[in-house]
C-alpha cells in the first residue's frame, strides 16, 4: 500500500528520511490495529485528554526481510515528552507472559497514536533497542480518517542512521505495509464489522459477500482498463513495469484450464451435489417416516372406532409394517454409499 | 462505485441489526471504580440465579478469543476475560490467553495458570486496564458451544467464589466452516436450583455422537446468555477501511478446501447417527398399533394431533388420563422423533455449507477461466451448474425451515 509521504511535505519531522525506503516486507494483521484503537479509545476516556501518549509492543514473526505483525500489548511509560521512559520491568514481564502463551511470536517493535512521528517518539524508540535489534515503529493517526479515505491511516518506520553534512543522526525510514489476515481472524473481523448476529450463515449474506468482492475486483479492473486506454491515447505516462505486470497477468488467464485442475474441480462439484442429494434423501426418509406414523395413527383410530371389523384393519396394519420396512431399506442404506464417497474423497485429497 | 455498494451493504446490515455506534458506547469503555465497588457489594446476582440477561463483548476481546481458539486446534485452549457488570448486563472488554492446553472437554486451570492469571491481572491494572476478571473462555474445536460436566463444575466453583463470572465457549472449527463466529456465553444455576421448564430455549445445534451423553446430562444445569458485540467509533472506522481490503481474501480462498476435514468428520458423524437411528427404528413395533390409540395421538407432533383432533375432542378427559398413564412411552417416542429430525437438520446444514463453498468456487471459475470466444462452453456449463446449485440449495434451506 503506498502511503504518500505527505507528512514530510508539511515540513514537520526532519527525523523522517526522504531519501531511502526500507526493503522490509511488512504485513499487519487487523488484531494489532484494533488493539491500538482500543488502547487509544480507553486511554482517552480515562485521562479525559483527546491525544494521550500511548505506547505498546508489537508481536509477530520475522523471516528474513518478511515481517508479520500478529498481536500487540499495552506498555507503561512514565514521564512526559522527551523525558518519557519505558517501564522496563513491566515490559520484561509482559513479554515473558506472551511468550508463554504464543511461543511463536517475538517482540518486533512498538506502536503509538499520533498524527506524525516526533522527537519524543524517537527518544522512546531508542529505548526499544534492548529488545530488538531494529525495532519497528507503527504510528496510527486516527485524525487522518476522513469519509473519503480508503487506506488505514497507519505508518510504519524503522530506524536508520543517516549521514548528513558529515554528522550521523538517527532517522526513521518509512516501511511499506499491507494487511494480512488468517481465516479465523477474517471471519471474526467480518462478523464484528457487521455487528455480530446471524450474518454470514445465510445464503443471502454469503452471496452478498461474494458480490461485494467481485464488484471490488471489477472496479479495479476498470481502473486498469482506463489506465491502458489513457496510455493508448497518450494521456497517461507509460509505465513499463506496470504494463509488463499487466501483460503477465493477462497471459496467465484463464487460470484454471489445466486438465487435472478441471478433474479436481468436477470431482469437487460432484461431491457437493452428492452431499445435497444425500441430505435430500435423509429429509425424504424423515418425511416418509412421519407420514407412515400418521397413517398408522389414522388407521389405528379407525380400528378402535370400528370394533366390528378387526380383520380388515389387521390387514392394513400388516401392510403398513411392510411399508415401514421398505422405507428403512431405501432410506437407511444411505450411510454406506456415503461412506465410500468419504473414502474416495479422502483418497483423492490426501 | 462498487466500493459504495459494499458500504451500502454494510450500512443496511448495520441498520437491520440495530447496531448502535453512538457515543453512548463510550460509556462501556470507561471504568468507574466506585460504581464497580457498589455493584460488587450489592451483588444482586447472588439472589437471583437468572440475574444476568445478556453479554456484550468488545470487538477486540472477541477477535482475541477466536484467534486464540483457532491457534489451538485441535486442542482446547483457555483464557480469561476482563470486564464489568452494568445492571443485568455483563460487559467483556478484553481477554487474555492462559498457558494451559486441554484435551477434550477437560480444560482446567492448574496452579501455574492461576499464578499467571494473577500476575497478568496486576499488569493490566498498571497498563490502564482497570476492569477485573469477569469470566473465562475456552474452545470446543468442532463440537459446538455448550458446557461439559467439567465445565459446569468449573463454572459453578467460580460463581460460588468469585461471582460475577461468566463462561464463554468458542468453536473455531465451526466458525471457519460456517463463516460466522460460533460462540456461546453461559452461566450455571446453583446446585439446589431447579430451572423452570423450557426457560432456556437454547438454539438447536448439532452435537457429535461421542459428546451427546456429556451434553445431555448437564444441559439442565446452566443457561445461555445472548451475546452482542460492541465497538468504538474508531474501531468502526478502521473496520470500514479493513473491509475494503477483504475482498481479495473472499476470492482467493476456497472454503471447500479449508473445511474439508471438518466436513468429512461431520458427515461421518451423521452417518453414524443415522445408523443408530435406523437400528432403533427397525427394532420398534409399529407404535400406533402397539399403543392405545389416543395416547399415541397426543404424544406425536402437532400435525398428527391435528389429524386425530376429532377423536380427542370426542373424549378429551379420557385422552388426558391415558397420557399421564403412559408418560414413559411417550417420552421415548418423542426422543426418537426428534433424533431423526435432528439428523435431517444436521444433513441440511452440511449440505448448505458445502453449497456455499461451491457457489464461491463456481463464481471464481466463471471469473477467471472464461475467455471471450473460447472455453465459454465449459464456463457456462459451470455457471448453469452453479445456478442450479444455488436453486437446489435454496430449496434445501427453505424446505428445512
Amino acid at each position: 500500500m503506498d502511503r504518500t509521504p505527505s507528512l514530510s511535505t508539511a515540513g514537520i519531522p526532519a527525523i523522517i528520511s526522504t531519501s531511502s525506503q526500507s526493503s522490509l516486507q511488512l504485513s499487519v494483521h487487523p488484531l494489532p490495529l484494533l488493539n491500538i484503537s482500543e488502547h487509544f479509545t480507553r486511554t482517552c476516556l480515562q485521562t479525559d485528554t483527546p491525544s494521550p501518549l500511548i505506547v505498546g509492543a508489537l508481536l509477530g514473526t520475522q523471516n528474513g526481510r518478511d515481517v508479520e505483525i500478529l498481536n500487540s500489548f499495552e506498555l507503561v511509560i512514565t514521564g512526559h515528552n522527551e523525558a518519557a521512559i519505558l517501564d522496563r520491568e513491566f515490559t520484561e514481564v509482559r513479554r515473558e507472559q506472551y511468550k508463554q502463551v504464543f511461543p511463536s511470536l517475538d517482540f518486533l517493535g512498538w506502536y503509538t497514536v499520533s498524527p506524525y512521528p516526533t522527537a519524543t517518539h524517537l527518544a522512546i524508540h531508542s529505548q526499544f533497542g534492548a529488545y530488538s535489534e531494529s525495532p519497528l515503529f507503527l504510528v496510527l493517526s486516527p485524525t487522518a480518517i476522513t469519509s473519503a479515505s480508503e487506506d488505514v491511516p497507519l505508518d510504519a518506520y524503522e530506524a536508520a542512521v543517516e549521514i548528513v553534512e558529515r554528522k550521523s543522526r538517527t532517522v526513521l525510514v518509512e516501511v511499506g505495509w499491507k494487511i494480512e489476515t488468517g481465516e479465523a481472524e477474517r471471519i471474526s473481523v467480518d462478523w464484528v464489522a457487521r455487528g455480530g448476529g446471524e450474518g454470514g450463515g445465510s445464503l443471502v449474506s454469503h452471496l452478498q459477500t461474494q458480490r461485494a468482492a467481485i464488484s471490488m475486483l471489477h472496479e479495479r479492473i476498470l481502473l486498469l482498463v482506463r489506465y491502458l486506454s489513457g496510455v493508448l491515447n497518450g494521456q497517461a505516462k507509460k509505465d513499463h513495469d506496470a504494463i509488463r505486470a499487466l501483460s503477465a497477468l493477462v497471459a496467465s488467464l484463464p487460470a484454471s484450464q489445466h486438465l487435472e485442475f478441471r478433474e479436481e474441480f468436477d470431482t469437487e462439484y460432484e461431491d457437493v451435489q452428492l452431499t445435497s442429494y444425500l441430505a435430500t434423501l435423509t429429509k425424504t426418509a424423515s418425511t416418509l417416516n412421519d407420514l407412515v406414523d400418521k397413517f398408522l395413527i389414522a388407521t389405528a383410530n379407525k380400528e378402535s372406532g370400528r370394533e366390528g371389523g378387526p380383520g380388515g384393519s389387521m390387514h392394513g396394519g400388516r401392510g403398513l409394517g411392510g411399508v415401514g420396512r421398505g422405507r428403512m431399506g431405501s432410506g437407511f442404506a444411505y450411510p454406506r454409499p456415503e461412506d465410500t464417497w468419504m473414502r474416495q474423497t479422502a483418497r483423492v485429497y490426501d | 462505485m462498487a466500493n459504495a455498494h459494499a458500504h451500502a451493504a454494510l450500512q443496511t446490515f448495520s441498520i437491520e441489526n440495530d447496531i448502535l455506534n453512538v457515543p453512548a458506547q463510550h460509556e462501556l469503555y470507561k471504568f468507574d471504580t466506585a460504581a464497580d465497588k457498589k455493584v460488587q457489594q450489592a451483588a444482586p446476582w447472588s439472589k437471583d440465579p437468572h440475574h444476568f440477561k445478556s453479554v456484550k463483548i468488545s470487538a477486540i476481546a472477541l477477535i482475541k478469543m477466536v484467534i486464540h481458539a483457532r491457534s489451538g486446534v485441535p486442542w482446547e485452549i483457555m483464557g480469561m476475560m476482563q470486564g464489568k457488570v452494568t445492571g443485568d448486563l455483563i460487559v467483556i472488554l478484553d481477554a487474555f490467553a492462559l498457558p494451559v492446553q486441554g484435551t477434550e472437554t477437560r480444560v482446567n486451570a492448574a496452579a501455574e495458570a492461576n499464578e499467571y492469571m494473577v500476575l497478568y491481572q496486576e499488569g493490566s491494572k498498571q497498563a490502564g486496564r482497570m476492569e477485573n476478571t469477569i469470566g473465562w473462555y475456552h474452545s470446543h474445536p468442532g463440537y459446538g458451544c455448550w458446557l461439559s460436566g467439567i465445565d459446569v463444575d468449573t463454572q459453578n466453583q467460580n460463581q460460588k467464589y468469585q461471582d460475577p463470572f461468566v463462561a464463554v465457549v468458542v468453536d473455531p472449527n465451526r466458525t471457519i466452516s460456517a463463516g460466522k463466529v460460533d460462540i456461546g456465553a453461559f452461566r450455571t444455576y446453583p446446585e439446589d436450583y431447579k430451572p423452570p421448564l423450557s426457560s432456556s430455549s437454547q438454539q438447536y445445534q448439532s452435537i457429535p455422537l461421542n459428546k451427546i451423553e456429556d451434553f445431555g446430562v448437564h444441559s439442565e444445569r446452566y443457561y445461555q446468555l445472548p451475546i452482542s458485540i460492541f465497538k468504538s467509533p474508531l474501531d468502526d472506522k478502521l473496520l470500514n477501511l479493513l473491509w475494503n481490503k477483504y475482498w481479495v481474501g473472499t476470492l482467493s480462498q476456497s472454503p471447500l478446501i479449508s473445511n474439508r476435514s471438518y466436513a468429512i468428520s461431520q458427515t461421518l458423524d451423521l452417518a453414524e447417527k443415522l445408523q443408530r437411528i435406523s437400528g432403533s427404528l427397525s427394532s420398534r413395533q409399529p407404535p400406533a398399533i402397539a399403543l392405545p390409540p389416543r395416547s399415541s395421538a397426543t404424544s406425536t407432533s402437532a400435525l398428527m394431533a391435528n389429524l386425530a383432533t376429532s377423536d380427542i375432542t370426542a373424549t378429551p378427559g379420557k385422552g388426558k388420563e391415558k397420557e399421564t398413564e403412559k408418560p414413559k412411552v411417550e417420552k421415548e417416542r418423542k426422543v426418537e422423533e426428534t433424533q431423526l429430525g435432528k439428523a435431517v437438520r444436521d444433513s441440511t446444514k452440511i449440505a448448505s455449507e458445502a453449497q456455499h463453498g461451491l457457489i464461491a468456487q463456481v463464481l471464481k471459475d466463471v471469473l477467471f477461466s472464461a475467455r471471450p470466444g473460447e472455453g465459454i462452453e465449459s464456463s457456462t456449463a459451470g455457471l448453469g451448474g452453479g445456478v442450479t446449485g444455488v436453486e437446489q440449495q435454496i430449496a434445501v434451506v427453505s424446505g428445512s425451515s
